[in-house]
């Protein structure tokens, strides 16, 4: 048999063309090279690993209807077809024998282990019931929605907005708030998006040719860019493949960075090399010069001196002595930087900024150097997310809440960028509240959050957490908690839109299931997508509509209207009615697009799975704006308003657009700040690290444990179900530079005891030239367990005993990874037997006083392990985590504000509350 | 047509995506890989630098593994890609000895021997291997080198490129831009059992060999793959070499006293049963090596006429039957010819160094690549024959033999491998005691009459004989290949 080849010759395509999607023809690859013919399906999706929301494209099986591969979906205009490894590995886990299939209801003591498998109806008659009583008790800050990574736009607002509760909690206070806060600080804006492809010089705090947001779609343009001549520097205190790539990498001691990027900018300064038009134009410095030097001559010129004297202290010489990176290089870096006419860009995610004291100032001195090199928003420089960032409309939009529930925004952080979400079993032990319904939506926070043991303590208690129910593709360790765990599914298995700021450009990507999309475009249609799911593996848009119902069955609580179709009057929404309604009237251009296939947009989507909305969008800041009679102007910023409201910004005479700034400008001084309580943080500054060497006691032996990396094929705790992914990477020693292991007398392999202020872990040490002295880094991707057997993936979890006493909380690995019998014939083939040790448990909360972020870095000492210490030991006093937790609280500065507001209106929050729900009462 | 790979190393950031497409698109099972990546740290903090390589087949021109395929399951398609068909695999893993770049291994699923095939079920249709799509920053090119339009052609005629192991002569056909020598030489940074994040093979008397290792600064492997060609010919190769030094022995040696002694008897019938029951084990060893035992007639009956695999198995078989008609005659009482007799010398004397070739189409083995080893298998088939049947020849042929053996490890060696190879059976106390002190110091001593264990003579011969085969043959597949 012979199946006609694409083009003649030896020419070869990267993918079959989207025309022959139906009803592709390949050859088995197990029968090869006999030419046996198989016929597949192509049905595109969108990968759930990363956020970073790549294409996939899903070889179904016509013979079987089941998904033999996952390849790259070629027709996304961000990931262009390509994927990082955790693509591929997604038929690991939709195949994974581990998974869970079966709604579970816990039949013991919390934690005890036991289950018992319950229909879905069940499941949702005892929530919704639950739930109910909550609403009608008045409850509502009762019900809470934790998140772990935010997949579907804007889906959970809509559902949350309908249930009236402010309770949306995230995991961002783990993760990025603190980069966030300082680019809101900049621009309103809370998320870079640089244009690498076309950038001269590209500065990364992060590893986005590893890791991150957004990993493969950045990485093929930092490539590109690279490539195309651009300079590519790195900032990072370890050797990460992105620093390898670098043409500089600057292995800045950790949270120095701040200060080496403040000496960059004194140099573009002082030599002239920045764009001081731009600055002009569009920095609130009259503001500046109104609050700061109210007796100087308020002009640019005056400005400019100011500004260069505020940054007097940043010399090379102080650069170096900080950050341990030679101050030629970093002058010769700034010059580079200095000389990318415009075409800057630049990058912080986590790294520094979630390390470190002040990590949030990090971002904002990036950003300056962005704002000095007039960089902002061109081709080849960093552009405000939002210009890149689809989000969709509905049809009908649930009004926002009047709540604000203090577990999550409570008074001591009014500036915290996110939900203080890691701080939440610290306020249940505290008694500021209690949760009736706790919702943990892929969100293992007992492993990846800081002080997992006092979040086993909250979650055991069930005065504390009444209900928790673990909507989650795979078992974790919270899971492990709850009272139900509810398969939810993966990649192929799930309805989601996504559009990230990947590059300059706007676009919308569809996650399907994909099995059911193939037997529907076959002529089958389906109510449930778990009816073409493995077991009975569900999706959550469709278990939000179906909750919804059960908790108001006659809408008497105004609920249910919400979760009724848009085309069918007072029936069930359907995911169809859902995605039907979004792409049909709030997607510019994809109607046309689908009218010009003779496609319906819903099936354009179902059928291509992404769509272009526009490419290279520059300048929106400076678009004209219409201004209405009575509309006022700002003296000292320019800000037009209409009845209070902001409209544009006069620049250069002209009303423009802006930014969605307090002053419509950039603000390289925050007035906010100042009249927060943090005056002497006004300007984008330097604040020492809590790890700062001056903080640490060399005589105890102190280092700084860096232990926020990430691995390029891994994902947090998302990906220890793909045997592909944990068969290359399965274990995460503490990296020591050889000098300091030569101190104390270490070598690689070696045992060591890693002490942190709450406890200590037990781990190995790798001795390498890739990392700055006095620093250990330690990946936080690894060290997985299980409990019991059946809660935990087997591929990459250790069994291990879990003992307690007033606090002591002491972990021994009792069953490294092993061989296991199963319907996968390669389980008997696991040849590794580390997994792994869990750091994190060993860190205590430290919640930045401004940004609320939690500052991963820490203090540790290192030393040889003692006589019964056993590799991946983990030993946590959580007395003393909640003292430390108190420590660093009093280190904020407590609400309310000007005006007895909670926070600034102007800064955005989850699940945003009427604007009157932010005074407080 | 002419398919090869480049690998562009400017642009690889060691993402392991191409090793995960590849295993998805063939299932290929834990513990093995078609495709992997290797990556080197060096230098001295803050000049640190890590290089990926992307490591698999080089579908050479000249490919070890299907010239010393026996049954044609490797073979070269005619748009150049190498290709293979497990359905002809009798499993020998001579492929494994061949191949110089450790690109082979066995699938323990089917038991036959696999690798990268360019994935040409997807080329036929006119699709790029799915380790080249996948790729987020395009690092991996693959095209027609003959097709001047190309990409590839392009590429490498536009930027200098390596290749691994050019000295092999094979033509590799994947190019890499801007490869690293630390990264192409697999000595310059061997195998390490700590890797920054998985475990590597447990230390090994490789390290011990190579000093100089931990060095601050100097190359260190911090990811790679299991090897897969290690140990792959185990004891059972090692003891097939020392039964089939017995079995050619065991005639030759009494048939040379025919020769030297017109018209005396014929090689006795003790001897020709010891030399057919020796043949006989011969068999039984290779058939049990291999990983499909029952195919194990294919050599014979779908021979690839290159392989001195397929070779020596007909001389093997033809000895085998000279073997019987003469054990047939003699049990008839009837006397062999001397054509016989001679043919039967000729074949035996075959079977005892055809391994020669063999060992030299191992291209993977810097070690076997000597010019001694015919004359060596030859003089250990003379030594065994003589420890039954002459022992007096053992005062000759022990220090022939011991000579040889000194040269093999102690002589020059062309390659850094095969000097590390013979380093390993040097550091063996195996080959200190075992080979020189036991197998030829102290059966000479006794023959020269220091002891009076004259029988002893014999057996310790033999003993030595075995350890040095199976050092010799174990200690280049110690050698790492990738």
């Amino acid at each position: 048999m012979t199946i006609e080849r694409l083009l003649p010759g030896s020419a070869l395509q990267a993918y079959p063309p989207p025309s022959k999607w139906d009803d592709w023809r390949e050859y088995d690859v197990k029968a090869w090279p006999r030419r046996v013919e198989r016929r597949y399906m192509l049905v595109p999706t969108v990968c759930f690993n990363c956020e970073a929301a790549c294409g996939l494209l899903a070889y179904v099986d016509r013979a079987t209807m089941r998904v033999r591969k996952f390849e790259g979906n070629p027709l996304h205009p961000a990931s262009r077809g390509r994927n990082c490894a955790k693509g591929p590995a997604t038929i690991n886990q939709i195949q994974d024998p581990e998974r869970i299939l079966y709604p579970l209801k816990r039949a013991g003591k919390r934690g005890e282990g036991r289950w018992q498998r319950v229909g879905w109806d069940q499941v949702l008659d005892e929530i919704g019931a639950r739930i109910r009583t909550a609403f009608r008790e008045g409850r509502h800050d009762e019900v809470l929605y934790h998140v772990g990574r935010p997949g579907h736009e804007r889906y959970m607002d809509r559902v949350l907005r309908a249930w009236g509760i402010d309770g949306h909690n995230s995991h961002t206070n783990v993760c990025s708030s603190a980069a966030r806060l300082g680019y809101a600080l900049w621009s309103g804006y809370d998320r870079p998006s640089p244009d690498h492809a076309r950038a001269r010089f590209i500065l990364l705090l992060s590893a986005h040719l590893e890791s991150g947001h957004y990993f493969n779609p950045h990485a093929q343009r930092i490539i590109d860019g690279k490539l195309a001549g651009a300079t590519l520097a790195v900032m990072d205190p370890r050797l990460s493949n992105t620093a390898s790539m670098a043409d500089h990498w600057l292995p800045t001691y950790p949270g120095s960075e701040a200060a080496v990027l403040l000496a960059m900018a004194r140099v573009i300064l002082d030599e002239g090399l920045a764009d001081l038009a731009y600055v002009e134009r569009w920095t609130n410095w009259r503001e500046f010069m109104a609050h700061r030097r109210p007796g100087d001559e308020p002009t640019f010129g005056a400005f400019l001196a100011a500004l260069k004297d505020h940054y007097r202290e940043f010399t090379p010489e102080f650069a170096e002595a900080e950050s341990g990176v030679d101050r030629h290089r970093i002058v010769e870096v700034a010059r580079l930087i200095g000389t990318a006419r415009g075409a800057f860009a630049s990058h912080v995610w986590r790294g520094s900024a979630s390390g470190n004291l002040g990590g949030w100032q990090v971002a904002r001195a990036l950003q300056l150097l962005t704002v000095l090199t007039g960089s902002v928003g061109t081709p080849g420089g960093t552009s405000p997310h939002a210009w890149n960032k689809y989000k969709p409309v509905f049809w009908e939009e649930p009004p926002a809440h009047a709540r604000w529930n203090e577990l999550l925004f409570p008074p001591e952080w009014p500036l915290s960028h996110y939900e203080m979400s890691f701080l939440l079993p610290h306020f249940l032990k505290e008694g500021r509240g209690k949760l009736d319904v706790y919702f943990t939506r892929v969100y293992n926070p007992v492993w990846t959050n800081p002080d997992g043991m006092t979040w086993v303590e909250a979650l055991r208690d069930e005065a504390m957490v009444g209900l928790h129910a673990a909507l989650t593709p795979t078992w974790s360790e919270t899971a492990v908690f709850a009272d139900y765990v509810l398969p939810m599914g993966h990649a192929g298995e799930r309805h989601d839109i996504q559009s990230q700021e990947t590059q300059s450009g706007r676009w919308v990507s569809f996650r399907q299931p994909v099995v059911r999309a193939a037997r529907e475009r076959l002529g089958e249609t389906f109510r449930y997508t778990y009816e073409t799911n493995p077991g009975e593996v569900w999706e959550e848009d469709e278990f939000w509509v179906e909750l919804s119902w059960r908790i108001d069955p006659d809408g008497a609580l105004g609920i249910r209207r919400w979760f009724e179709s848009p085309y069918r009057a007072g029936e069930k929404l359907t995911v169809h009615d859902y995605y039907r309604w979004i792409f049909e009237n709030a997607v510019p251009g994809l109607p046309e697009a689908a009218a010009r296939e003779g496609l319906e947009p819903l099936d354009y989507m179902r059928r291509y799975g992404a769509f272009l909305i526009e490419k290279d969008v520059h300048g929106l800041e400076s678009q004209p704006v219409a201004v209405p009679p009575g509309a006022e102007r700002d003296q000292e910023t320019g800000r037009v308003r209409v009845e209070g409201k902001p409209i544009g910004v006069e620049v250069g005479g002209e009303v423009v657009t802006g930014f969605p700034t307090p002053s419509g400008r950039l603000e390289i001084y925050s007035r906010t700040l100042e009249e927060w309580g943090w005056p002497e943080d006004a300007m984008p500054g330097y604040i020492r690290s809590h790890v700062h060497r001056s903080n640490l006691d060399a005589t105890r032996g102190e280092m700084l444990l860096l232990p926020t990396f990430r691995l390029p094929t891994l994902i947090h705790t998302r990906s220890g179900n793909a045997k592909y992914l944990a068969e290359i990477s399965h274990r995460n020693p503490l990296w020591m530079h050889t000098s300091d292991a030569r101190r104390l007398r270490l070598v690689t392999g070696d045992l060591v005891r890693v002490t942190t202020e709450i406890g200590y872990s037990v781990n190995r040490v790798w001795v390498t030239e890739s990392i700055a002295p006095g620093v250990v880094a330690c990946s936080h991707h690894l060290g997985r367990w299980r409990l019991h057997e059946g809660e935990g993936s087997r591929w990459s979890t250790v069994r291990v005993r879990l003992e307690t006493r007033d606090g002591a909380w002491m972990l021994r690995q009792v069953e490294g990874i092993g061989p296991f019998a199963s319907s996968d014939p390669d389980s008997s083939r696991i040849f590794w037997s580390d997994g792994g040790v869990h750091q994190n448990l060993t860190f205590p909360v430290h919640p930045d006083p401004v940004s609320g972020m939690h500052c991963w870095h820490q203090k540790v000492v290192v030393t040889q392990a003692q006589a019964d210490d056993r590799y991946g030991d983990v030993f946590v006093d959580t007395n003393r985590s909640m003292e430390v937790y108190r420590e660093w609280a009093r280190r904020a500065r407590p609400g309310p504000g000007p005006g007895g507001l909670r926070r600034p209106l102007w800064l955005d929050r989850p699940l945003r509350p009427v604007d009157s729900a932010f005074f407080k009462p | 047509m002419n398919y090869a790979f480049l690998i562009d190393n400017r642009r690889c950031i060691g993402c392991h995506a191409c090793s995960v497409a590849c295993k998805a698109e063939h299932e290929v099972p834990l513990g093995v890989a078609r495709t992997w990546v290797k990556y080197v740290d060096k230098g001295v903090f803050p000049e640190t630098r890590r290089t990926f390589q992307v490591t698999r087949c080089n579908h050479c021109e000249d490919a070890p593994c299907v010239e010393i395929c026996p049954t044609t399951a490797l073979f070269r398609r005619r748009d150049g890609i190498v290709d293979f068909d497990s359905r002809r695999c009798i499993g020998c893993k001579a492929c494994m000895q061949g191949c110089p770049y450790d690109a082979l291994y066995i699938d323990p699923q089917t038991e036959t021997a696999a690798k990268c095939n360019f994935c040409a079920h997807k080329v036929e249709v006119g699709l790029e291997p799915p380790c080249v799509t996948v790729c987020p920053t395009q690092a991996i090119v693959a095209g027609d080198l003959d097709d001047a339009t190309s990409r590839i052609v392009h590429l490498t005629g536009r930027l200098p490129v390596q290749v691994r192991k050019p000295e092999k002569g094979t033509r590799p056909k994947v190019f890499y831009v801007e490869g690293d020598a630390a990264a192409l030489v697999p000595l310059a940074a061997p195998p390490a059992s700590d890797y920054m994040w998985a475990q590597g093979p447990p230390p090994s008397a490789l390290t011990a060999a190579m000093p100089g290792l931990d060095v601050a600064g100097a190359p260190r492997r911090t990811y790679a793959t299991r090897e897969q060609h290690r140990n792959s010919w185990g004891w059972k190769v090692s003891a097939y070499l020392w039964t089939k030094s017995i079995a050619a022995g065991a005639f030759l040696v009494p048939a040379v006293g025919v020769a030297r002694a017109p018209g005396s008897e014929p090689v006795p019938l003790p001897a020709l049963l010891i030399a057919l029951l020796a043949l006989a084990a011969t068999g039984v060893l290779l058939i049990w090596d291999l990983r499909q035992p029952a195919r194990f007639l294919w050599t014979l009956t779908r021979p690839q006429w290159r392989s001195w695999l397929t070779r020596g198995s007909y001389v093997i078989a033809a000895y085998g039957l000279a073997l019987a008609a003469q054990v047939a005659l003699a049990l008839a009482r009837r006397p062999a010819s001397s054509t016989l007799i001679a043919l039967t010398a000729l074949l035996a004397a075959g079977t005892a160094t055809y391994t020669a070739f063999l060992f030299g189409q191992a291209k993977g083995r810097d070690l076997w690549q000597s010019a001694l080893l015919g004359p060596h298998l030859l003089v250990q088939a003379l030594v065994a024959g003589a420890a039954l049947f002459a022992r007096p020849w053992l005062v000759v042929l022990l220090p022939v033999g011991g000579l040889l053996v000194a040269g093999e490890v102690w002589g020059r060696h062309a390659t850094e491998d095969a000097r590390l190879a013979a380093r390993l059976i040097q550091d063996d106390p195996r080959f200190t005691t075992g080979v020189l002190v036991i197998g030829h110091l102290l059966p000479l001593s006794i023959l020269w009459g220091i002891s009076s264990f004259q029988g002893m003579a014999g057996a310790l011969a033999l003993f030595g004989l075995f350890l040095w085969e199976h050092l010799y043959v174990q200690a280049p597949q110690q050698v790492p290949l990738a």
